[in-house]
């Protein structure tokens, strides 16, 4: 089962270039394509460590948009959690022309983490864990609440 | 092996997105991170061996530009992606709970050509949510064949 439960299918204005570049600027590689016959993309799979991202576009109006469509607007992200290397993942993101918002810097909570978008400007967080924190440490360290369930909401 | 994605959702009132997805989805909040005024500047929930998040539209969401995240609901309706919930078995139970809770089925559970059972719902908010349930494994060229479709296995 490589499909992860929760899995996210994304959405842009041209999906092969975005297949592309989730090849060329994170490694991903594409092991699906399904064609929608008349240049576009239905859906697609790309795979990242045995698990999958799905990319499809141009967007079925009017649910679905790239944040092109939208000034920038997008109603999700992805986060990607490394293993290691994420700092040459960021210059590898970067070379292959992503936006970098926040450059890798260890925060509060224990994971190192960058930010960028894609052309298209959907949002990708990655992080890599640098010291595993419970909860409680967490909340020490980063000045917030922090519940593991919904209970006393 | 988890996997390493995380999709990460926006909404108005993350609080209450959070116990409507446990109630509609069955969905479990594992972590919520709230600030001095008890506002959500992250959440996470698990379903299974999956993960996803929950951010608030605006300015609690620090890891990533905050102005840009919009929930549906402020954008007449669009999304930018949607979410895949991999079922192992039960969906026709799951969107009959997920109805009977209030969620608008868009698409009743059908047995789909790429060998997947799938429905479809939204959220309080707008989201779509995509659940499919295995029930056969077919070959590329039979699902290229049942649909009129070109499958390539690469770019």
């Amino acid at each position: 089962m490589d499909v992860p439960p929760i899995s996210p299918l994304i959405f842009y204005r041209d999906a092969r270039a975005a297949l592309d570049f989730l090849e060329r600027a994170f490694g991903f590689e594409t092991r699906m394509v399904v064609d929608d016959g008349q240049g576009g993309v239905i859906h697609s799979e790309s795979v990242f460590e045995g698990h999958v991202v799905m990319v499809s576009g141009p967007p079925p109006a009017p649910k679905y948009a790239s944040p092109l469509d939208l000034g920038g607007r997008r109603t999700g992200s992805i986060h990607v959690q490394l293993k290691d290397g994420i700092d040459a993942l960021c210059e590898r993101a970067r070379a292959a022309g992503a936006t970098i918002e926040r450059e890798p810097a260890d925060q509060p909570y224990g994971d190192r983490v960058f930010t960028c978008f894609d052309p298209e400007g959907h949002a990708w967080s990655f992080g890599q864990e640098v010291e595993a924190l419970s909860a409680e440490e967490m909340a020490a360290a980063t000045g917030r609440k922090i519940a593991t369930s919904l209970d006393a909401h | 092996m988890p996997s390493p994605f995380t999709p990460v959702v926006f909404y108005r009132d993350p609080l209450a997105a959070l116990k409507w997805l446990e109630r509609t989805f069955g969905f479990e909040t594992s972590m919520l991170v709230t600030d001095d005024e008890g506002r959500v500047g992250h959440a996470e929930m698990s379903f299974g061996d999956g993960r996803v998040g929950i951010g608030a539209e605006w300015g609690a969401e620090e890891l990533i530009g905050p102005a840009h995240m919009r929930s549906p609901a402020s954008l007449d309706g669009q999304g930018t992606q949607f979410i895949r919930v991999s079922l192992e078995s039960g969906i026709d139970e799951h969107c009959a709970r997920a109805e009977a809770a209030g969620a608008r089925i868009t698409q009743r559970p059908a047995d789909q050509f790429y060998g997947a059972r799938v429905y479809r719902a939204l959220d309080l908010e707008g989201h779509v949510w995509n659940f499919d349930q295995d029930i056969a494994e077919i070959p590329i060229a039979e699902m290229e064949k049942a649909s009129g479709l070109t499958i390539k296995t690469s770019l």
